[in-house]
Formats: C-alpha cells, structure tokens, sequence
C-alpha cells in the first residue's frame, strides 16, 4: 500500500519535489542495469537507511511494503524454477527497493506540489490532446483512491467471513471490480461537480 | 465550529463564471425554475412533467427511495439534463449554459468519500479554489485562512483517509463553501452520522449565506427551512411549510402500510 504523507520536517521533506521525482526516475533506470547480488543489496539498505534517517514516524512506513510479500516470495519461487536463485533475490531486491524509494516521495511529498511539479512536464502531451492538469489530476486521485480501495476489500472480507467464506478469497476481485467501478462514477460525478479535471479557470 | 460567518471570505472574492456571463433570463435572477420537466434514465420516467418554482433560501425536499429526488438535484448543477423542458437556476439555463453551473451551484454527496479528492485537507480546500483559476500559493493560502477562520488550522496536514465520517463531511462542506456557491445542493449528506456531528453541521450550514437545498431522511433538520417538497414517482405530492408536509407524508406512510 502506497504510504501518505506524512507530516514532520525532515531533510527529505525540504527537499524540492522536483529533486525528489528526478531522483526516483534515475534510480529506478539504475536499478534496471544492476545484475550484481551485492550492489542490489546496498542499494536496498540504502533504501532504509534513508528510511531510517526519517525518525519513528518515518521507518514504521517500512511496513508498507508488507502487502508485497505474497508476490516477491511468489517472483523468488518463479525464478528459482527458471532461472536461478541468485536472480530472484536480484529481482526481488529490485522490486522492494524501486518500491520503498518511490514510497519514500509520496511519503515526503504534498500532493499539491506533486502536481505541480508534474503538470509542466506533461505539457508536450498537449499536442496530443490531453490536458496536463487532468493527467496530474489523475495520478493524485491514483494515490488518493488506493486507500479507499484497500477499505473496500477489507469490508467484502468481512462480509465474505461473516458469511462463513472459505479461503477461495479470489472471489472477491469480481465485487471489488464492480465496486471500484461505481465509485470511479461517483468520483467523476463530485469532480464534474467541481468544474472537471480540466477547472473552470474563470476568475479574473 | 466556531459562530463565524464565512462572509469574511467575500471580501476576497473574484468574479466567478456565472458573474462574468449574461443570466438567460433577467426576470428571476433569485429564482430557480423547473418547467415541464420530463427525465428518463434507462427504461424509467423519473421525473414526469415536473414543474417547480422557488426563491427561498431553505428548502428541503423529501419522498421515497426511487422518487426521484437525487435526479431532481443532478438537473440543477448540469450532472443530468432533461430530456424535455427546462432547468433554470437564477437565471442561467442549465442547457445553454452548463459552464456557469459548478461555480454558481455547490454540490454534497451522501458519501464523503466520494468526493474527496486530495490525501490532505488543506490540499482538498485549495483544490476548489485552483478549479476557480487561483494559482496553488494563493490556493493554499486562502485553505489555510478558511480553516483558522473555524479553528481548525491543526487540520491542514492531516490525511483524509484519517478522519471520522462527520470530519470528512465537514472538509467536503468546506471545500464546497470556499469556492463561494450561490446555491449548495446537499444529497443525504448526515445519513451515516449521529446526532452531534449532524448538528454541528447544519450550524455549519447555516452560517453560510447561499440558498440551501437538502435531502435528507431525517426530518428535525427541516423545522427551520422555509419550505418542504414532497417528491413521489417523479411528481410533486405536497409543497408547503415543512411541518404540514412531514405531517402528510407520515399519514400516507401510514395508510399505505394499513
């Protein structure tokens, strides 16, 4: 689960979002190029240790990434079967530390500034037809609407418990679906309501 | 929730799209006019004909589920369009000019979770006011200075996913309030809260000087409203003062059941 911001000051956090974003894109394309166990490692202590520098309220987001066990442990397995042991555990330490670093921006940074930051660079899109405002808009309604996803599929387990479910939990996916389709319409009723994701800009 | 009206906040107001745009019609600029207006969505007439007309500043509007109700509001800030007559709303035709409507009309959803956008609450307020052409600075500044004006400046940084049901609410009516509506439409917005937190919303409400159309289920929230609308099978059953139709629902829910 991706991790909100998080409210303190701290080195990161001063940090201009620009930086921020340039420094996730360049580490993952780094990440890409590493075969070596060791390097994948330090960098992924790396991770943590900026994790770290964070203070409490900063390293209990370590436990972000858990939701990812199931298919890290899942990668490992696969590659174990059709390749080796040894690149797994690089895959798997590419995964969880592209993971922990991009989750280290939203953490530190407001969304606001995030869009921002992002909007103009999505301007040659325009030439395209698509609106940088309603791209940005859409990766901050991303980021905003993966919680409330995540409390959907904890209310359909409950109810799915409560009605003695068994452990056939993938029957879930199709209410969930379903559900994150009605609340996409509503979403885009409220935002429609607001002006759209493009505004009304009608203010002198 | 501080006793302060929000009206210190037009002092800075900018003219907004439906101040900068000729109303269609001159004649009714307080009024909101529904004439001959037919609604069907899928195989079902909705609204069947309806013709309604008010000024007042607090009306509510209540019927059965599947009455009709939450498509009548829709007609008003353009999210639906009729299929025969017209919707007028101070004067603006929600057809000819839908580009007024999300700055003139202010809308509330039953679930606050629909329509909170933004992780943080001063993000979620400054949103409005970007949508309304100010630059994010500016934005942040007058979220910042709308939350401090109720005391709630502890509440700028704080995730919405974290708030309690009636918080998320009162973000949501904030961030409808700051970008100055004439006219907030609220659709069930206190069905999932309990007594103090709806109270404290509806002091909220009414702090606020724009025209007020609610739905809700729970009729004490009408005993100060100017005027009650009865909406059954698309069609308007009682109009009146709020006591005299909540009167004559109960009856007809009560014979029904007999």
């Amino acid at each position: 689960m991706i991790s909100l911001y998080l409210e303190q000051q701290s080195w990161l956090h001063r940090l201009p979002t620009s930086a921020k974003l340039i420094a996730l894109a360049l580490s993952s394309v780094a990440l890409l190029t590493v075969a070596s166990p060791w390097i994948m490692l330090a960098a992924l202590l790396g991770a943590i240790l900026i994790y770290l520098s964070l203070a409490p309220q900063g390293w209990r987001h370590l436990s972000a990434a858990r939701p990812l066990i199931p298919f890290l442990l899942a990668i490992l397995v696969i590659h174990y079967f059709t390749d080796t042991l040894v690149e797994g555990c690089v895959s798997l330490g590419r995964l969880l530390t592209l993971f922990l670093i991009a989750n280290l921006v939203t953490l530190t940074t407001r969304m606001n500034d995030m869009i921002n930051t992002l909007q103009p660079c999505f301007k040659p899109l325009q030439l395209f037809g698509i609106q940088p405002r309603s791209l940005a808009l859409a990766i901050a309604l991303m980021i905003r609407f993966a919680p409330v996803l995540a409390k959907v599929l904890e209310s359909l387990d409950e109810a799915w418990r409560a009605r003695g479910g068994g452990k056939q939990k993938w029957r879930l996916l199709v209410p969930l679906i379903i559900q994150g389709i009605t609340l996409s319409e509503h979403v885009a009723d409220a935002l429609a309501a607001r002006g759209g994701s493009a505004g009304l800009n009608k203010r002198i | 929730m501080q006793g302060r009206s929000v009206a210190w906040f037009r002092k800075t107001q900018h003219t907004k799209a439906w101040q900068q745009t000729p109303p269609t019609s001159t004649q009714q600029s307080d009024h909101i006019t529904l004439s001959s207006v037919h609604l069907r969505r899928g195989q079902h007439d909705v609204l069947k004909g309806l013709n309604l007309h008010w000024h007042e500043k607090k009306v509510g509007l209540i019927g059965n589920n599947g009455s009709g109700k939450s498509s009548l509001i829709r007609l008003l800030n353009g999210l639906l369009l009729p299929d025969q007559g017209q919707v007028e709303v101070f004067g603006y035709n929600t057809q000819q000019q839908p580009e007024v409507l999300p700055s003139l009309v202010g809308f509330i959803f039953q679930n606050p979770d629909h329509q909170l956008i933004f992780p943080t609450v001063a993000e979620e307020l400054a949103f409005g006011c970007q949508q309304l052409g100010d630059s994010p600075h500016t934005a942040r500044e007058k979220a910042l200075n709308l939350l401090s004006q109720y005391s709630m400046q502890d509440w700028a940084n704080r995730p919405v996913s974290e708030l309690s049901e009636g918080q998320k609410q009162k973000v949501c009516i904030l961030a409808i309030l700051i970008m100055e509506p004439k006219l907030l439409v609220l659709d069930e917005p206190f069905s999932a809260l309990d007594l103090p937190t709806r109270l404290q919303l509806m002091a909220l409400l009414e702090q606020s000087d724009c025209h007020l159309l609610l739905i809700s289920h729970d009729f004490s929230v009408y005993e100060q409203f100017d005027r009650l609308i009865w909406l059954d099978a698309g069609q308007i059953r009682a109009d009146g003062q709020p006591a005299d139709v909540i009167e004559a629902y109960r009856n007809a829910v009560t014979q029904e059941r007999a």
